[in-house]
């Protein structure tokens, strides 16, 4: 049973990004970390909950959870995310079958959760929690609760038993209400509207209504649940889409595998439904990563015992010694995956620079460049200096000392007590009187291989794939200089049959996506030159000129300032392009515009990460993008973003503004192989005109800050493995 | 077995997305990669746990260097290790660390795993002095030992433990043809992230020289159990 449903969630998988939670909730490990009774559970809305009402309880902290149910001619598919211990954040999208208040068949949306623990479970007090249903959508299922859960075990009966009572408004209170406590001027929901403002003034207005429910976890496997319901399903019924006899809906639950729970239901004494649960965790790695060991290396003589050792003879010419000391390198970088771009050595002080293909995170090869100094070089070298960098650009300058790493490899705190002995210090552009690689450039890569591009959320294909092959080819001449090209040509999909009129007021930067998928099979998706270098050693810089996305092309032009160990970074960018033909090749249409940003960069802690840019998006609207971003410390990240620019709601159309989730996953998180790749994906509710970026290839954030401090703080044990 | 099966399936995952060519080193390797996760995969499913190597008198005669024998309880077979370094710090004890034929590393001071590498979900670092100074002692002792374990992402995780080392008496041990007589310690410890974390080590020091002969060691929650055996010292 459990083997067929991994098949199925394989073969679910090859669908691409959307399937991979899912599939991967199958395939996590099954360790103590779950084997509870008294787990969290999924409700039809894909948030922690009952049936169809929530409960007041939080998912473990990260958790992501991926709930499709259905009844009733209403299927939710739910993504939620535990972005804090105390804060729970979902967006779902929601077809409503036969729904008579919509020109569609099938009426589609799309909203938003956010809830909040007021007080964690204690001894005799409740879980208590106040959360917002569809607080920025179209409103169709807007509703606010505060809930109290109770767990209770023990005693004569088996399992957990979950008790929860709660108070909800909106959709929430539209059933058995007791009286408006905060007034009663609500808003009715209206199809058709734009949707996506803060509906801050109908916030716990109107009607409120008691609802409450219970939940049995047996044992490890099964479940019990039975509710009373606060939800009148108004709309619902009023376009008979289905009969509300009751208010009270029971079900069972069973847990397939560890991430993955089913449940059959009867509900509102007419239904019946169904609800799929996915959780899983971006903590826990479905595969172990093993890296093979460093090579061992013995430790120098004390200097008492043999002070012939400690000769610095050997480094009277410096050039001579550098040069040596990259000979040998080379081969040893090589076979830990990593490239020496350049070393230079005193008798006392060496400094590599070099770059990594191989590991994701840098600690690692900082510590095996690390390593490979203490085998090879003479006693008399205290400082070792290690420079990770990236396509030019030297990231940071590790500052360690030999004696610490030979005598903190074995001690009992190894990764603590190595790092309050080291130095991060800021790398200067170059590194004069080194001896160079020189076998570096010119370099080529290629690639080819699949791929496959979604798009989602059309009202009339939800889900829209196109699959095919694409080469790329990049060709770097000189440090920092890379040419670069990509060509697509597409097998198979459903995109292109779409045939709907744009009625986009504003100039059709992004919503003629669709032209350009009928525009012909064969596209040149990039071909640019670009070169970026350090200007001093704490700023950074991009020039690139071309094809930079399939939409547009033109020239991009970038600088960043960030110090190796500061929370802050400023860049700014400026750009102007024109738009590309259709078909995707070499021309080029009328439409021209300069947009560029001032950005700012924080890292809050906790491996929370803001951002702020300002500037001019692609369509001439002004205005500002804010994200935040959560990035576990193996790389996982999920981020939320939204984008305000002068385009009136009227004028964006449906959502009223840009927003949108990202979610990226290393490859080494599911290989359990050390990689650097990582799979990324930008999911938007709605893709309009306005507040619509570039898409320039190797912007310098992401490409800069893996070096430094911060992230390398958060991988640190990396340096010993 | 079913780590290495959801292994491949995470392998398939990637290769439902992923496969194609490059000509870069690393990244293009995604195929070979997954080939290699399979395979491993697939063996250790058709073919169960291997069985442990039995070393017979003559291959322990050959035997020049120290070596020390390895049995993997949950993965099977065994694998024998060569000693490649020795290190003396401000801890008790003198670590020396081994290597295995397909470059892992164990880490043993007088005998207690301080760390490995190279074998997945690795022992970053520990602190065994209780256990050290109990087996100096052969004596019962208790405190606390402490683990630096890899969650196998390039993040660790801190296992706390309260261990209770006693002295179970005199027992007389067999490594291949040789009779020891030896001290066995047992170490029973209690502890880790969520409260619920329990392991059992065992040791047996030889009388005649001190040394562990022979032990059986948690090496994280993911790993599970060896089994040492000092072949040679």
């Amino acid at each position: 049973m459990k083997r067929n449903l991994s098949i199925l969630a394989l073969c679910a998988s090859s669908l691409g990004f959307s399937t991979l939670i899912p599939a991967v909730a199958f395939a996590q490990n099954d360790d103590a970390f779950f084997n509870t009774t008294n787990r969290p559970t999924l409700n039809f809305y894909g948030v922690s909950g009952l049936i169809d009402m929530p409960t007041a309880e939080m998912l473990p902290d990260g958790e992501i959870g991926i709930g499709i149910s259905s009844f009733g001619g209403s299927t939710r598919s739910t993504l939620t995310f535990q972005a804090t211990s105390r804060i729970q954040a979902s967006f779902r999208y929601t077809g409503i079958k036969d729904a008579t208040f919509s020109s569609f068949d099938t009426y589609r949306d799309r909203s938003f959760d956010v809830r909040f623990l007021l007080n964690r479970e204690g001894r005799y007090l409740p879980a208590v929690t106040v959360g917002l249903q569809d607080f920025a959508g179209t409103g169709i299922y807007a509703g606010e609760f505060i809930a109290a859960t109770k767990n209770f075990s023990g005693g004569r009966i088996p399992g957990t038993v979950k008790a929860t009572v709660g108070l909800g408004w909106g959709r929430l209170g539209s059933s058995g209400a007791i009286g408006a406590p905060f007034g009663s001027d609500r808003a009715k929901f209206q199809s058709g509207d734009t949707g996506g403002e803060l509906s801050v003034d109908q916030w716990f207005r109107g009607d409120a209504a008691p609802f409450a429910g219970l939940e049995w976890q047996i044992n490890e496997k099964w479940g019990l649940k039975a509710e009373y319901s606060s939800d009148a399903y108004t709309l619902e019924t009023r376009s008979d889409i289905f009969e509300r006899k009751s208010r009270l809906n029971f079900g069972a639950e069973y847990q397939v595998a560890s991430g993955v729970r089913l449940g059959g239901y009867y509900l509102y004494g007419s239904e019946v439904g169904v609800n799929l649960q996915f959780l899983l965790n971006p903590k826990r790695p479905i595969a172990q990563m093993r890296i093979p060991a460093p090579r061992p290396y013995k430790v120098r003589p004390s200097r008492r015992v043999d002070p012939e050792a400690y000769s610095r003879d050997w480094a009277v010419s410096e050039a001579a010694a550098s040069g040596e000391v990259r000979d040998a390198l080379i081969p040893l970088l090589e076979a830990e995956g990593l490239r020496l771009i350049e070393a230079r050595t005193t008798a006392s002080t060496v400094e590599v620079r070099y770059s990594n293909d191989r590991y994701n995170a840098t600690p690692v090869s900082i510590g095996r460049v690390a390593r490979l100094l203490a085998a090879i070089m003479p006693a008399s070298v205290e400082t070792f200096r290690i420079v990770p960098v990236e396509n030019n650009l030297a990231q940071s300058t590790v500052v360690l000392r030999r004696s610490d790493l030979e005598a903190l490899e074995v001690s009992p705190n190894a990764p603590d007590a190595l790092l309050a002995v080291t130095g991060f210090e800021s790398a200067a552009p170059r590194l004069a009187g080194s001896a160079r690689n020189e076998d570096l450039f010119p370099n080529v890569n290629w690639s080819i291989g699949p791929y496959l591009s979604q798009r989602y959320f059309d009202p009339e294909e939800p889900i829209q794939v196109d699959v095919g092959l694409q080469f790329g080819m990049s060709y770097q001449p000189a440090p920092g200089w890379t040419i670069a090209g990509q060509v697509r040509q597409s097998l198979k999909g459903n995109v292109s049959d779409d045939v709907r009129v744009n009625r986009s007021v504003l100039p059709r930067v992004r919503t003629d996506a669709i032209e350009y998928d009928r525009g012909s099979s064969t596209s040149l998706t990039r071909l640019y030159v670009s070169k970026q270098w350090k200007t001093s050693p704490d700023i950074y810089t991009r020039v690139s000129a071309g094809y930079l996305e399939r939409m547009f092309g033109g020239v991009s032009a970038e600088m960043l300032w960030k110090p190796v160990s500061s929370r802050l970074a400023l860049g700014v960018e400026a750009n102007y392009v024109k738009q590309r033909e259709f078909d995707s090749f070499l021309g080029f249409q009328d439409y021209t515009v300069a947009t560029g940003h001032a950005s700012a960069y924080y890292e809050f802690g906790n491996g929370f990460t803001g951002q702020l840019d300002v500037g001019r998006y692609l369509a001439g609207d002004v205005g500002a993008t804010v994200s935040l971003e959560r990035e576990f410390d193996n790389g996982w990240r999920v981020g939320g973003f939204f984008t305000l620019t002068d385009v009136s709601a009227e004028d964006f159309g449906e959502g009223s503004f840009d927003k949108g989730i990202t979610l990226s996953v290393p490859t080494s998180w599911l290989l359990g192989k050390p990689d650097k790749g990582m799979r990324s994906t930008t999911l938007r509710p709605i893709t309009r005109d306005g507040g619509a970026r570039l898409s320039v290839p190797g912007r310098l954030y992401e490409q800069v800050r893996s070096g430094h401090r911060k992230s390398l703080v958060g991988n640190w044990s990396g340096v010993w493995e | 077995m079913m780590w290495m099966f959801k292994r491949g399936i995470g392998a398939l995952l990637m290769a439902g997305m992923l496969v194609g060519c490059s000509s870069q080193g690393d990244s293009d390797s995604f195929s070979t990669q997954i080939f290699g996760s399979l395979k491993e995969a697939v063996t250790t499913r058709r073919e169960g746990p291997r069985p442990k190597i039995v070393v017979t008198p003559e291959m322990l005669a050959q035997t020049t260097i120290a070596a020390l024998q390895v049995n993997p309880e949950a993965r099977g077979g065994s694998d024998f290790l060569r000693r490649v370094a020795a290190r003396n710090d401000s801890s008790l004890g003198t670590v020396e660390i081994w290597n295995s034929s397909d470059n892992a590393q164990v880490f043993l001071r007088n005998g207690v795993v301080v760390g490995t590498r190279g074998v997945g979900g690795d022992i970053i670092a520990a602190d065994a002095n209780v256990t050290v100074r109990a087996l100096q002692n052969r004596s019962g002792a208790n405190g606390v030992r402490t683990y630096t374990i890899s969650d196998g992402d390039v993040t660790t995780t801190e296992y706390r433990l309260r261990c209770d080392l006693r002295d179970m008496g005199s027992e007389s041990i067999s490594v291949v043809n040789l009779v020891f007589s030896a001290d066995h310690i047992r170490e029973n410890c209690v502890g880790g992230p969520s409260g619920d974390t329990v392991i059992q080590n065992d040791y047996w020091v030889q009388h005649a020289t001190g040394l562990v002969r022979k032990s059986r060691q948690w090496m994280g929650p993911k790993t599970g159990y060896f089994e040492f055996v000092l072949l040679k010292d």
